[in-house]
């Protein structure tokens, strides 16, 4: 198998920038004093998150959901493949990484929605309880995910965390997209930068 | 939906401990006095405390940038402009009627605007400064 471009720009720039505003958010969770920039940060997740979503629908082909969620006994295939270090490899994300995917999505837009509510003051002291254990959740499924990454990375001799930047991973030439999308980082952007100066206000 | 969400939240409020603030009070009290003999709370000091600027946070310099210097009426937060209950249970109801709540506030903004999370005695005071009583 050669290196082919499999993951798209905005694929590539919003998963660091999740995982940046993510991390910008849990770190400055406590403080009053960055509370504005853990509110931005929290706006950043919930642009990134959205626009995924629709990327997941009309996105290159590795990026949309209908390539990568796929059902239990693929998963659970996957995983025992990796046990008896089988080759079940996949050009986008494996069977397990996928619902990693869906995991973080669905936690990372229940945490922006329900702190939103508590930065409006909308909800008493138990959202703010509902709050913290969904950003608990989200950070465990990401430690998850990150062991993930390393084990298929051990497992197929292939750096997924690299991949994550070049966008190039193993694959055949006809697993490969033809467009890497750069343009669409624009539209990414602004439209990540909308929705956190709209969130914080 | 809205049933949903009324549900939700008598469930979690009937699994929080409910208390008055005279509760809360009494057992400051109690812990301060393990550590001090004869410690009784102070609303005096617990004024003091409460423009007392600490010189940990410029923005956050003391309970009073955000609260007011008036416990009874609603404070803004300096950092986000959001508007803050009043800290008073005479003025808010809510205040002071749950003991977890409380404690977490008090280690939170006590670590960011004294820069160490305040003592029993200290905590007695404050609540005895913006319950008005002495």
């Amino acid at each position: 198998m050669d290196k082919v471009l499999i993951w798209d720009w905005p694929v590539r720039i919003g998963h660091w920038l999740l995982v940046g505003a993510f991390a910008l958010a849990w770190i400055t969770g406590e403080s009053e004093e960055w509370r504005l920039v853990h509110a931005f940060a929290g706006g950043t997740v919930v642009g990134v998150i959205l626009f995924r979503l629709l990327w997941g629908l009309v996105g290159t082909r590795h990026a949309r959901f209908a390539s990568f969620v796929r059902g239990p006994r693929a998963v659970l295939g996957y995983v025992l493949g990796l046990l008896r270090r089988d080759e079940s490899h996949y050009a986008g994300h494996n069977a397990a990484g996928g619902w990693a995917i869906v995991a973080l999505l669905s936690l990372g837009l229940l945490t922006g929605a329900s702190g939103w509510l508590v930065y409006q003051d909308s909800g008493g002291e138990w959202l703010e309880e509902v709050h913290e254990a969904l950003a608990s959740g989200m950070l465990g499924v990401a430690l998850l995910h990150v062991v993930g990454v390393v084990v298929s990375s051990l497992a197929h001799r292939e750096n997924l965390v690299r991949a994550m930047f070049t966008g190039l991973k193993q694959g055949r030439h006809d697993e490969a997209i033809a467009n890497s999308r750069p343009l669409t980082v624009v539209l990414l952007l602004g439209w990540v930068a909308l929705c956190a100066w709209w969130l914080t206000r | 939906m809205k049933s949903a969400i009324v549900i939700l939240a008598g469930l979690c409020a009937a699994t929080v401990q409910a208390a008055t603030p005279a509760d809360l009070l009494t057992g400051y009290h109690t812990a301060a006095a393990q550590q001090t003999a004869g410690f009784q709370p102070s609303a005096q000091r617990g004024a003091a405390f409460h423009t007392r600027n600490f010189g940990v946070s410029a923005k956050l310099a003391s309970c009073a940038s955000c609260h007011t210097d008036n416990p009874a009426q609603a404070g803004r937060h300096v950092v986000t402009d959001k508007p803050i209950k009043p800290l008073a249970p005479a003025a808010n109801a809510e205040r002071l009627t749950d003991p977890a709540k409380v404690e977490k506030w008090f280690k939170r903004n006590c670590t960011e605007v004294v820069g160490r999370e305040c003592s029993a005695a200290e905590k007695a005071d404050y609540i005895a400064y913006v319950t008005g009583g002495r």
